[in-house]
């Protein structure tokens, strides 16, 4: 059974870890042969949104931003009405897509998106933000279903030891994968790219249904594809 | 009570009603319970008779979907300006999502599915019926929610003590329940009643519209 809508993947993490770069990067490696839109959550501006629409990687119709109040990690966990609407508004104008992508506006560890709001969730941390972030964890670190380390060309400039954060947050996630990323060296965030056509193709193979390792969902019984 | 609660999840905490460009045409923490007064009397009590009407309509029984889709085109006719039309469409689609898992009901899944405009004051009408509240309880929480969100997001706008935010709405209870008794009382159709009077709130969401650094969607 083919999807009906399109996969919903959550990018959250705190201010400045690269979360709108890693959006371009996406968008640039995968919107050639997928349908992809993107809904920015700014805080104060709508930067996110036309920094995005600036680089040119996506026609500027497929990005919406929704205004939340200065709470943005209510409008992606407590409270995602204002993102539901502006998801499903977005596939009817635009639709059908097959990949939409949720920024978060920028917050603190603790910020995770609801089930109900992305069907799997990327959380971006960056080393510059301090090699100590991995192990103080947080449901961001420990249960996102990709947990990606970015800016990994800056380590040696910051003093940030990738090894440690990489094996730090193996720890903190079981089984969970991390990849540590530079988008200097990888514009095209190519293993990020490849993580989200699997989890692309787990979706479309279920007839639509992820679930994020995030729920804490554990039941392996209904034969739905899972993501943890 | 869940209604009117702001942790029920309806996206009102990303709207300040009006609040933030007022305060960018400096408005200062002395003016807003005055600001949320007027909205009161000017707004908040004319939406609270479209809620009320909408919930009579719904409860009614007889040509529902006719009555209501009436009510959407009162509440566009009394809605002159075009941003707020569309943020009442957002709220009351937002309101309307959550209230169809809260309180599951074929009204809800029919006004739901005909409505193409869904206004927040026609939404609440229904969701009232719905959850099986009666005018009054309508009313109270039409004009109570409208007072709280101003108040709520003036913390975010202006330095402020909580409690004092507060105290503005508690201040503004007597009002809110005489309006409310009034309101539940008022037997006229709404093309009767007295339509929302706020130019300056209407021209001020245009221009907040176009501002690209804001907190808040409306």
């Amino acid at each position: 059974m083919p999807a009906e809508r399109a996969l919903r993947v959550g990018v959250g993490g705190p201010v400045g870890s690269g979360k709108s770069s890693l959006i371009a990067a996406l968008c640039r490696a995968l919107s050639e042969d997928l349908r992809v839109g993107v809904v920015t959550n700014d805080i104060y501006t709508t930067e996110d949104a036309q920094f995005l629409r600036a680089t040119g990687v996506l026609p500027a119709e497929r990005i919406v931003a929704v205004q939340t109040g200065c709470c943005p990690h209510t409008a992606i966990r407590d409270d995602i009405t204002i993102n539901l609407e502006a998801v499903e508004q977005l596939e009817r104008d635009v639709g059908p897509l097959d990949l939409v992508l949720v920024e978060s506006g920028g917050d603190n560890l603790t910020a995770v998106f609801s089930p109900a709001l992305a069907d799997v969730q990327i959380f971006v941390i960056d080393v510059a933000g301090g090699d100590d972030i991995p192990r103080k964890g947080g449901p961001g670190i420990a249960r996102a279903d990709l947990l990606v380390i970015n800016k990994t060309d800056l380590a040696p400039f910051v003093g940030s030891d990738v090894v440690r954060m990489i094996s730090d947050a193996t720890q903190r996630r079981a089984d969970r994968p991390v990849l540590a990323l530079s988008l200097t060296a990888a514009p095209h965030a190519a293993p990020v790219a490849a993580w989200i056509e699997a989890q692309l193709d787990a979706f479309a193979a279920a007839g639509g249904h992820l679930h994020s390792s995030v729920s804490g969902v554990s039941d392996h019984h209904h034969g739905h594809a899972h993501t943890h | 009570m869940l209604l009117a609660d702001s942790r029920f999840p309806a996206g009102g905490y990303a709207h300040s009603l009006g609040l933030e460009q007022a305060v960018s045409d400096a408005l200062g923490v002395e003016g807003v319970a005055g600001f949320i007064d007027a909205r009161l009397r000017l707004v908040a009590r004319a939406d609270a008779g479209l809620s009320v009407a909408a919930r009579r309509a719904a409860a009614d029984g007889s040509d529902v979907p006719v009555a209501l889709a009436e009510l959407d085109d009162e509440h566009a006719a009394r809605c002159p300006s075009p941003v707020l039309r569309e943020i009442a469409r957002r709220l009351g689609a937002q309101l309307l999502r959550t209230a169809a898992t809260a309180w599951p009901s074929p009204l809800l899944d029919g006004y739901r599915a005909a409505s193409t405009t869904t206004p927040r004051p026609i939404a609440l009408g229904v969701v009232g019926a719905a959850a099986g509240l009666d005018d009054r309880a309508v009313a109270t929480v039409a004009l109570y929610d409208d007072a709280a969100t101003v108040a709520s997001a003036a913390l975010k706008l202006l330095g402020l003590d909580p409690a004092e935010s507060a105290r503005w709405v508690a201040e503004l209870a007597p009002e809110i329940d005489a309006a409310a008794r009034a309101i539940s009382a008022d037997e006229r159709p709404v093309g009767e009643q007295e339509p929302p009077a706020a130019v300056g709130l209407e021209l001020a969401a245009s221009t907040h519209a176009l501002r690209t650094e804001r907190f808040f969607a409306s």
